[in-house]
């Protein structure tokens, strides 16, 4: 069982610490939002400006995640959090390092895109358009769970990885018939295969995202719970 | 019968322990200290409100909570200390090791004797710290000069304070720093062989060192001694105890492992006063 603390810290400072260590991980997922579509519209808009963009801006984030873990540090040696408290610094910290990798995807998405588009258009890069969305939705779904504290949304989010598996391994397995098929877009086909397995990465860092809340929230550790 | 005896407080010598220690102590025992429906009343207020609570031996158990909620009234009742103030009374019983403290064929004095304490303030007595220690034992007509010095070495070895005063112990208490007068008082608790040391703010006073050493302390002797311990700083109730007890208003809110009440209390009220947010 666990209960929610309804009243603010008698020090307002151990509150506005933590308000704003809660408030760098916020910045940091909706740059990653930013960037992560700004990767995928410079894939499907064949356009490397938005690839470039999501390219530089990464830097920001990679900033912003050594900011999470050195306030996360400072409350924890200042204030020395217990229970409620101790649990959201320690998944804040966790998070951001989550978050930073899925920045990391983007950018990964945005290279492989720039390589893509230096190329002919292939039919075959709409059939990613599922995983974009799942994807997506998936990550955005996790920062929301963060924002409110959402541990059922947060749960949900790991059977929706599942999905996601599934639909990187039906893509790849096409696009390995068809790299056999056309050879003369080999290369394209390949870089279509990398950037699946992006966005399945990014499915993964969300759900690892959602067990963080789930254990913030409930004091639940959900990893590696049987299949 | 085969339980072995702890060594340190419970050497041949002091045979004038008139309350020898049971093999169930040595192996831990589960239901040591046994507070069942305790209220306690200075005067008309009541002070703790139907109290139950069970204390296993040789482990720490801290007793946390706002000022005034009643765990030092339940720590002294532990050795009926409360009884000096007047007008006092309770319902309901403490027992320990399965007999109440209130039986009438229980001596106060031998109780206590099986409880030592020590306070917030250290309070050694105005004379040397060799007769601190054994000041315990000479009022139980303890003479034996060996005995006094095996106690007076074991005592103060226990305490580790015997390196930091082995060349002066016929000079004054009063002379030693505040962190080691704290530790002479917990040498003079433990040189009577009790069972249990009860634990009033021990560290309070004290600086990081000294706080850090009594800890270091209170760890080592819970291998021979059940021990129960108020304190206001949560980081030492969370460093030095298995189990931690909150208290409010009178009431026991939660007693459960301290690893579970400082990540996942199952309280509300625990949850708001560990993380700071009472007042």
């Amino acid at each position: 069982m666990h209960t929610e603390p309804s009243r603010p810290h008698t020090l307002s400072n151990f509150t506005t610490a933590l308000d704003h260590l809660r408030g760098c991980v916020l910045m940091m997922s909706s740059l990653a939002q930013l960037n992560l579509q700004n990767a995928v519209k410079g894939l499907m808009e064949r356009d490397d400006d938005w690839c470039n963009n999501s390219i530089a801006d990464d830097e920001e984030i990679d900033i912003l995640e050594m900011q999470v873990d050195r306030e996360g540090i400072e409350v924890m040696s200042r204030y020395q959090p217990v229970a409620t408290d101790l649990r959201d610094v320690i998944s804040s910290i966790k998070i951001g390092a989550n978050i930073e990798r899925v920045a990391d995807q983007a950018v990964n998405i945005a290279r492989r895109a720039r390589k893509i588009n230096e190329h002919p258009e292939v039919p075959e890069l709409h059939l990613l358009d599922p995983l974009v969305k799942l994807a997506f939705s998936m990550f955005n779904d996790a920062v929301r769970a963060f924002a409110e504290r959402n541990a059922v949304l947060a749960v949900e989010l790991k059977s929706r990885d599942k999905e996601l598996d599934r639909l990187n391994k039906e893509l790849t397995d096409r696009l390995v018939n068809r790299m056999q098929d056309d050879s003369a877009n080999l290369p394209t086909y390949l870089n279509l295969i990398f950037i699946s397995r992006c966005l399945e990465r990014v499915g993964d860092h969300s759900a690892n995202i959602a067990e963080d809340i789930v254990f913030a929230v409930r004091a639940e550790d959900i990893r590696h719970l049987a299949k | 019968m085969s339980a072995e005896k702890p060594t340190m407080s419970k050497t041949p010598e002091l045979s004038h322990h008139p309350l020898e220690l049971t093999d169930d102590f040595a192996a831990g025992e589960a239901n040591f200290i046994q507070v069942r429906d305790f209220k306690f009343f200075y005067g008309e207020k009541e002070a703790l409100h139907g109290i139950n609570l069970t204390i296993p031996s040789r482990k720490v158990t801290a007793f946390i909570g706002p000022s005034g909620c009643g765990k030092s009234t339940l720590l002294r009742n532990f050795n009926r200390m409360n009884e000096l103030i007047p007008g006092v009374r309770h319902e309901g019983d403490i027992s320990i090791h399965g007999t109440s403290i209130y039986d009438p064929s229980v001596e106060i004095i031998a109780l206590r004797r099986r409880i030592g304490m020590v306070f917030q303030k250290s309070n050694p007595f105005p004379m040397s710290i060799y007769e601190n220690i054994v000041y315990p034992l000479r009022i139980t007509g303890e003479k034996n000069r060996s005995v006094l010095d095996v106690t007076v070495e074991r005592s103060l070895r226990s305490a580790a304070l015997w390196d930091e005063v082995k060349d002066r112990l016929h000079e004054s208490a009063l002379g030693l720093s505040g962190g080691q007068m704290q530790r002479l008082c917990i040498a003079r608790a433990v040189a009577n062989s009790p069972e249990i040391l009860l634990m009033d703010e021990p560290c309070s006073a004290l600086d990081p060192i000294a706080t850090a050493k009594v800890e270091e302390l209170i760890t080592e002797l819970k291998r021979d001694f059940t021990i129960v311990i108020v304190t206001h700083n949560m980081q030492q109730a969370s460093r030095v105890s298995e189990l931690t007890a909150f208290f409010y208003l009178g009431n026991l809110i939660e007693f459960d492992d301290t690893q579970k009440i400082f990540t996942n209390p199952a309280n509300k009220q625990t949850e708001e006063y560990i993380t700071g947010r009472f007042g």
